[in-house]
């Protein structure tokens, strides 16, 4: 009970100094509007300047400023971030933490349910498998940036090499999807491991630089590689993948015809949603195991310190390897995913703008947190839907929405990490665990 | 000074960043249930000798023998496996990891049973208590001295015969430091623990120590018992009188 009265002193004493933020925003907003939105120039018939005033909208764009800036200053006062927890009222943490718990189920039943609900809907059906697409493309950088601590910015090479492997395999040999997608995790490894030589004894932007210009490398030589990608015409009649071995069409020995039902469309399209939500969920599993074994520690002591790795005898050099051929492996299931569902590629779905889409869905999410990724893989891709309706504005809309993430959530949508080592006696440490605020 | 029981032994040691040597010829002997201080000023290369001997920077010529085993050419991560641990200068805890996963990642690296581990960790625990109450807590949200105490736990869980401190009492509080001190104290008397410590603090390395050696400009200038460092008058004034460290 404490605590709200607290948090409403300290937004009464900040009265003063809110009006103040508020004003100086609008003061900067009125000396840069007034020129570039209050004074309209142009040419005449004759040639002459002409020019008009439009204070009207400059006032409004600096009121907009005002208002905004004092909700933003509120907002910031109630969120916080992430050190701030105390200013949170207790019912909301209780809410808060209670949420926590049931939000992931929850977001997994729902997702399971998605095609039996929206049946009908294929536009959701079709947005969904995209969302789930990048959940797995977040998982899997997640890996990379998340818990090693490598800044990848060239995640789409795997990704485009997962689908030139599976494309390429399927339209020359007519390999199923089925022996061409641990192929494609393979190879996107191989290359993961091939990035990773060179890069050993970069950090940070350094590492940023290289793996940025190995993601242009990779799509650069798929177009110019016209013999055997097909350059910038790409791979067309990519097959679809079959429900082990049994297609999934209208002919006589497809699916619907064999358990007796009316064919649909519709059909292949669930069982490619139900295809990625395996594929995401199977990235998940094999990322949550590996964070309790000793490598996955070791990717997560690697990103704090890496002197300290070599003290204690890790081999720094493994460490980061299989950490950029785990990330890539799944960075190429993804991709022979996406090639099998388009059922055609060209290397204009894998330019750098998918890699800091990815990128940014991990930072988004909080960096290491699995659930935090899948919400902003959600919010990302789902959301930039949901504008569609803004047209010109979405990007704007877009743009703004992250800012204000970053800032009230700095270290993403989901901050917390789990700690993975207990106590054999878990019930010994409980209370220390609630004092710390991971209860 | 060479003894042939000598744990760990560095002959004419000689180590460089790019083209500045740190090191130029060392030579130093650390006998199985010994502490061996080495004091020095900033920049004397007492770190360097340290990391060099870990294979980070590599030596540029001299030989260290470990057991009798030349390690001067093994890699880094696999000196740790001959049960040679350190606890680095400035801590080098994991800060966003837990006690519980800084301490394990400590055992990771090494093959031991997960009874032999259980043992360590209560060991290390006995040691400080500290550390068994924040458990649970962020590596990041320690204290100082509670930093310095998880870093050397952290590098007992390898189970050492070796243990190399550098500047355990590094901006603690002097009963902090103390406390710390005396645990190195009960490892080496209790476990028979072999300890090379580097310190500034040369009065309290000094009367903790068996022996010690003196570093200046890459080259040991003196070395002798603890007690009789302490004496020496060159020592008093660089180290005890004139920096006021103890």
């Amino acid at each position: 009970m404490k605590t709200p009265s607290i948090n409403t002193a300290k937004t009464a004493s900040g009265i003063p100094a809110l009006l103040k933020t508020a004003c100086v925003n609008a003061l900067i907003a009125l000396v840069l509007f007034s020129l570039m939105v209050g004074v309209r120039t142009e040419a005449g018939s004759d040639g002459q300047l002409t020019y008009w005033t439009r204070f009207g909208d400059v006032a409004s764009l600096v009121a907009a400023v005002f208002g905004g800036s004092i909700v933003l200053e509120l907002l910031k006062q109630w969120i916080g971030p992430t050190g701030a927890e105390k200013l949170v009222p207790p019912a909301v943490q209780s809410g808060m933490s209670f949420l926590g718990r049931y939000l992931a189920p929850a977001l997994l039943i729902f997702t399971l349910l998605v095609p039996v609900i929206f049946y009908d809907q294929r536009y959701i059906l079709d947005l969904a498998i995209l969302v789930l697409t990048y959940v797995m493309l977040g998982w899997g950088l997640n890996v990379v940036v998340g818990l090693a601590g490598l800044l990848d910015l060239g995640y789409v090479a795997f990704y485009a090499v997962g689908a030139y492997s599976y494309a390429l395999l399927a339209t020359n040999f007519g390999w199923s999807f089925w022996i061409c997608l641990p192929l494609a995790g393979v190879l996107a490894a191989f290359w993961g491991v091939l990035l990773g030589f060179p890069v050993l004894r970069l950090r940070g932007d350094y590492l940023a630089i290289v793996t940025l210009a190995f993601g242009e490398i990779i799509r650069l030589v798929i177009i110019n590689w016209q013999d055997l990608t097909g350059g910038p015409n790409g791979v067309s009649s990519i097959p679809r993948p079959s429900f082990f071995g049994i297609p999934l069409d209208n002919s006589d020995n497809g699916l619907a015809a064999r358990l007796g039902i009316e064919y649909s469309p519709t059909h292949r399209i669930v069982f490619l949603f139900y295809l990625i939500l395996a594929l995401a969920l199977l990235t998940n599993w094999v990322t949550i195991r590996l964070r309790r074994l000793p490598i996955g520690r070791a990717w997560e002591a690697l990103r704090e310190d890496e002197v300290a790795c070599r003290a204690l005898g890790i081999n720094t050099t493994t460490t980061k390897l299989t950490a950029f051929a785990t990330g890539a492996m799944f960075g190429g299931f993804a991709g022979a995913f996406f090639a099998t569902r388009q059922g055609f590629i060209s290397p204009e779905s894998f330019t750098f703008q998918e890699s800091a889409l990815v990128l940014a869905i991990v930072v988004l999410g909080g960096m290491g947190s699995q659930l935090g990724v899948a919400l902003s893989a959600l919010a990302m891709i789902g959301g930039f839907e949901l504008f569609r309706s803004l047209e010109s504005y979405r990007m704007l809309v877009f743009g703004m929405a992250m800012v204000l993430i970053m800032i009230w959530r700095p270290r993403g949508l989901i901050g917390h990490r789990a700690p993975t080592v207990y106590l054999t006696k878990a019930h010994a440490i409980s209370s220390d665990l609630v004092k710390e605020g991971h209860g | 000074m060479t003894s042939p029981t000598a744990l760990l032994a560095v002959h004419g040691l000689r180590a460089s960043y790019g083209k500045i040597e740190a090191l130029k010829g060392v030579d130093l002997d650390i006998n199985a249930g010994e502490i061996v201080a080495l004091i020095g000023a900033n920049g004397a290369g007492k770190s360097t000798l340290m990391m060099t001997i870990f294979g980070k920077p590599r030596a540029r010529a001299g030989q260290i023998l470990y057991e009798g085993r030349d390690i001067t050419e093994v890699p880094t991560h696999e000196i740790a496996h001959l049960r040679i641990a350190q606890s680095p200068e400035g801590r080098r805890i994991f800060p966003r990891m837990s006690v519980a996963e800084n301490l394990q990642m400590g055992a990771d690296a090494t093959e031991c049973t997960d009874a032999e581990r259980e043992t360590t960790l209560q060991r290390v625990f006995t040691l400080f208590p500290r550390l068994k109450e924040r458990y649970g807590q962020r590596g990041g949200t320690l204290s100082g001295g509670e930093q310095q105490m998880l870093a050397i736990g952290r590098a007992l869980m390898s189970r050492p015969r070796l243990l190399l401190l550098d500047e355990p009492s590094l901006g603690l509080a002097p009963l902090i430091a103390r406390q710390i001190f005396d645990a190195i104290r009960t490892l080496n008397r209790q476990d028979g623990l072999t300890v090379l410590i580097v310190e500034q603090n040369a009065n309290h390395a000094l009367k903790l120590a068996h022996r010690g050696y003196v570093m200046v400009n890459g080259l040991i200038t003196l070395a002798g018992t603890g007690a009789e460092l302490l004496q020496r008058p060159e020592i008093r004034a660089a180290y005890l009188e004139g920096g006021r460290h103890g």
